[in-house]
């Protein structure tokens, strides 16, 4: 899985190498490994970014406690080394988010699926700091917390990373089915807004089929990457 | 160099001592304190029969059972036995046995004031606490007001929800109380809810609630109406609420605080018999800490435009920084001292770490900062920064909350803004912020950069210091570092103690410190330690005093006898155990400032060191207290989302 994913980084961005930021800040001597890709996660406080990104990381779920500023990890994809900012949400950050976009090469769009205002914040007040981005920066769109609304998502795979490891999250099986209140279509919609503000070509960009999609940091049940194309977390494929 | 000096107090001490007995005002005066006191000490004991868990509630809890003979409480104890002890005490001075016997005198330097000219006897205040008679003359200008202001309080904002069916309703339930399962979600109409030690509430002029340290601010939006309520009347007569002191004869003594600070209103109101200048300066740190997150001139431009705005909606997430913070101020004596807490170390391993982090520079970075178990390990700073403003105390203290209160910087590293409102409340610094040693997360770093771009540089500054940590060992070392035991001074009967240095060369002009033993038995449960705490902060009452400081206190409290000692070079609390006498706690002291004195460099960050990052001294950091970039205020961009 793990291999798959990294191919998938360097075949879409064979050219995304970001030089200018990174190396500027490292000097001769320095020891932090260039980072060839930076990964930007921007969504509104609570839709759980910090979860999805322990989810990748670690592969489990825990309590997490709202971001301050931003947290910079370095990921080493065999020889690549990404570097992933997962920022707060938090309206009093709002300022820093250019900062942690510049020069992005992929920016995961973050929503909640049972609150609606959270995918609508994505375009009011996020898209906007992706102008420090690169140009052909990737965009994904993740409906998180699917488990709260979808009963039968929890059934159909158990976690399925094959660590051995018991699931750290057993299904909440009792738990009460919240309305889910942003469809995947809306979530598609905006994903073309995205591309016409960021006047990408959509017909040579990235499908949006491949870019929206919904998941659960809790869960994990649909928890890897598929895509042949793209740094994303997305449904297996089935 | 403490030597000499010592030699000279000393026999001031022991005349000071002399006068015991004709110093009664003083006496009576502090019995009453005593008083009050041991009505504390029994309080863990009552305690623990209670159904309560929470313990910062004793006091109420003990003020329930003194208010036994009113005829409103139901029984909640099973033993009101302890109940009658305070009570006679203050208004017999000749009947307690020996260890009860208290005094203090002000004769090193205060002792004029309260000679003869100190009327008040026992009858004008005998349920008051200490701290009100003090501070009693600051409200006098409320007159009238004050009355109807402490009836509507204590009736009003403490019980606003609870008068009538639904009061009666959650006492007669309260004895089955489930334990809260998180501040927040309070019910603010429980008994619990209403016998916490020390609320604390945060609203705008507008009377919009903005922080309650215990439920949630929204069930409180009238509470905090009735506050705002009183804050205009008041000042719609030209006074300012400063403070209200209600509680008929002990029964339910809670001293209300007001400060209005810019746009935003902080109360405190508390039962934990603090005098009102030290809550006031708690509420002044909670003011600051919200600095911290937002400026102060973000915070005032917010509301001149609209009047109404609802702070939480920066505030969010941030509750846990402020709850943390108030947890603090209730169990750290840093913030009573103002004056920071450095973690003993031998002198050569922290001018090391001081040369790692001087040799990690970028431009643009002022301040690196190494903490470990929430104690400082050293700090390292930019000249040029210095020399215009120096880091106080009290911002490092918001700094440190940060750090404690939040498990999020324990994962990768961190980059975000943060003022520092003491050094200047206006301007944010970026910090960088990461763990030394990640699974553990003991050891933090800090950077503060004035440049918001700086990140990639001072991340890298970062990884110069793990690689100069490294080759040093230094990780290792530094998990050694303990704090001491009182018993390490070799002076029996030392307990604990509190010294705070106004003199220690080329440092006190950057930075107020202080030093303390570990807290150990007796002081080694919660309850016992707030216990001694409250002594302290007693004592440290009576020496700041505003209308009568004194410099030397001699207290015998009912389990210890405590000394508190203020002179040009230090300010000390020292504690007994009760067996001690007059002549040997000052002989005590004599050796223990000796023994400070001769471990001082380990203590004390003595030198702080200094950098220079001026190759490119930038767009930043000079000209007055500037520091951090001035268009930086308005750049967190918050502003431009209202
Ligand atoms: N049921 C469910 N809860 C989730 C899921 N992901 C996150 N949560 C919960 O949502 C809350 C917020 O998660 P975080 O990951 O801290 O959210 P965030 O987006 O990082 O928030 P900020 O850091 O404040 O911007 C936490 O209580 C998580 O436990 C999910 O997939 N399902
Ligand atoms: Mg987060």
């Amino acid at each position: 899985m793990k291999v798959k994913y990294n191919i998938d980084i360097v075949a879409s961005s064979p050219l995304r190498v970001i030089k200018r930021r990174v190396s500027r800040a490292m000097p001769d001597s320095g020891k932090m490994k260039k980072p060839d890709v930076k990964l930007v996660i921007l969504g509104d406080m609570n839709v759980g970014k910090t979860s999805l990104l322990h989810r990748y990381m670690e592969r489990k779920f825990k309590e997490t406690i709202s971001t301050i500023g931003g947290a910079f990890f370095l990921k080493q994809w065999g020889p690549y080394t990404i570097s992933i900012w997962d920022t707060a949400g938090r309206e009093q950050f709002h300022g820093l988010g250019s900062m942690y976009c510049r020069g992005a090469s992929a920016v995961i769009l973050t929503y909640d699926v049972t609150n609606w205002q959270s995918l609508a914040e994505l375009e009011e007040r996020f898209l906007s700091l992706t102008d420090t981005a690169k140009d052909d920066c990737i965009f994904a769109i993740v409906g998180n917390k699917a488990d709260l609304t979808d009963p039968k998502v929890l059934e159909v795979e158990p976690e399925e990373e094959g660590t051995g490891q018991p699931p750290v999250c057993s299904p909440p099986t009792v738990s009460p089915i919240v309305r889910k209140q942003v469809q995947r279509e809306e979530a598609i919609a905006l994903y073309g807004r995205i591309l016409r503000y960021k006047l990408q070509d959509e017909r040579s960009s990235l499908p949006a089929e491949r870019m929206c999609f919904e998941t659960s940091a809790k869960t994990a049940t649909m928890w890897t990457c598929c895509s042949r194309h793209c740094l994303t977390w997305s449904f297996p494929p089935s | 160099m403490e030597e000499e000096h010592q030699d000279r107090e000393q026999p001031e001490i022991v005349r000071c001592s002399e006068p015991q007995s004709h110093c009664s005002p003083d006496d009576t005066d502090s019995l009453k304190a005593a008083a009050t006191i041991t009505l504390d000490n029994t309080s863990p004991a009552e305690q623990g029969c209670g159904t309560e868990d929470p313990p910062p509630c004793k006091l109420d809890a003990l003020q329930e059972i003194s208010s036994t003979n009113g005829p409103s409480e139901p029984e909640p104890e099973p033993e009101p036995e302890p109940e009658p002890q305070p009570q006679p005490q203050p208004q017999g001075p000749g009947g307690e046995g020996p260890l009860e016997a208290s005094s203090d005198q002000g004769k090193v330097g205060a002792g004029e004031e309260n000679g003869p000219s100190e009327p008040e006897g026992p009858a004008v205040e005998d349920d008051q606490p200490e701290n009100a008679s003090d501070s009693a003359s600051t409200d006098n200008t409320l007159e009238d007001s004050s009355e109807f202001v402490v009836t509507v309080l204590a009736r009003g904002s403490l019980e606003d929800q609870g008068e009538g069916p639904s009061s009666e309703l959650s006492e007669a339930s309260s004895p089955a109380q489930a334990p809260a399962p998180s501040h927040r979600d309070e019910d603010v109409t429980a008994e619990s809810w209403r016998r916490h030690r020390k609320h604390v509430f945060v609203l705008s002029e507008a009377g919009k609630p903005i922080y309650s340290r215990y439920g949630n601010e929204e069930a409180l939006s009238s509470t905090m109406g009735v506050m705002m309520a009183l804050v205009s009347f008041v000042q719609s007569g030209d006074n300012t609420i400063r403070s209200i002191y209600s509680g008929e004869h002990g029964t339910d003594e809670h001293t209300v605080v007001f400060m209005q600070q810019g746009p935003l209103v902080l109360v405190s109101v508390s039962c934990s018999r603090q005098s009102e200048q030290q809550l006031r300066s708690e509420l002044l740190y909670v003011y600051n800490q919200i600095v911290s997150m937002l400026t102060q001139a973000s915070i005032n431009r917010i509301f001149e435009r609209k009047k109404n705005y609802d702070l939480r909606r920066l505030l969010a997430g941030s509750e846990k920084i402020l709850d943390g913070l108030l947890n603090l101020v209730d169990s750290d004596p840093s913030f009573l001292l103002s004056a920071v807490h450095c973690l003993p170390l031998a002198s050569s391993l922290r001018d090391s770490l001081s040369q790692i982090l001087q040799k990690a520079i970028t431009p643009n970075l002022v301040f690196s900062i190494l903490i470990a178990k929430n104690q400082l390990l050293t700090i390292v700073q930019e000249k040029t920064v210095i020399e215009d403003a120096r880091l106080e105390p009290a911002d490092l203290h918001l700094l440190l909350n940060l750090i404690g209160a939040s498990s999020a910087f324990q994962a990768g590293e961190i980059w975000t803004p943060i003022c520092l409102p003491l050094f200047n409340p206006d301007c944010y610094f970026y910090a960088y912020i990461s763990y030394l040693d990640p699974p553990d997360c003991t050891v933090c770093l800090l950077l503060l950069s004035t440049d918001k771009e700086a990140f990639y540089a001072v991340a890298d500054c970062k990884r110069k210091i793990d690689e100069g940590m490294r080759t040093q060992n230094a990780l290792r070392a530094i998990a050694k570092a303990q704090s001491y035991s009182a018993s390490q001074v070799g002076v029996s009967d030392l307990r604990h103690f509190m010294y705070k240095p106004f003199d220690v060369p080329d440092n006190h002009r950057q930075l107020t410190q202080f030093t303390s033993p570990e807290m150990e038995a007796p002081y080694s449960s919660e309850e016992e330690r707030t216990r001694l705490l409250d002594l302290y902060r007693y004592m440290h009452s009576r020496i700041h005093s505003n209308s009568r400081p004194l410099k030397l206190i001699y207290h015998v409290a009912e389990r210890e006898t405590l000394l508190a000692w203020v002179t040009s070079k230090f300010e000390l609390y020292t504690c007994f155990s009760p067996l001690v006498t007059k002549a040997s706690a000052i002989n005590a002291i004599t050796k223990l400032l000796r023994w400070i004195k001769k471990e001082e460099d380990r203590l004390f960050i003595r030198n702080p060191p200094k950098y220079s990052t001026t190759p490119n001294p930038s767009k930043s950091s000079r000209g007055g207290k500037g520091g951090p970039d001035r268009q930086d205020t308005t750049d967190n961009g918050f502003l431009s989302l209202l």
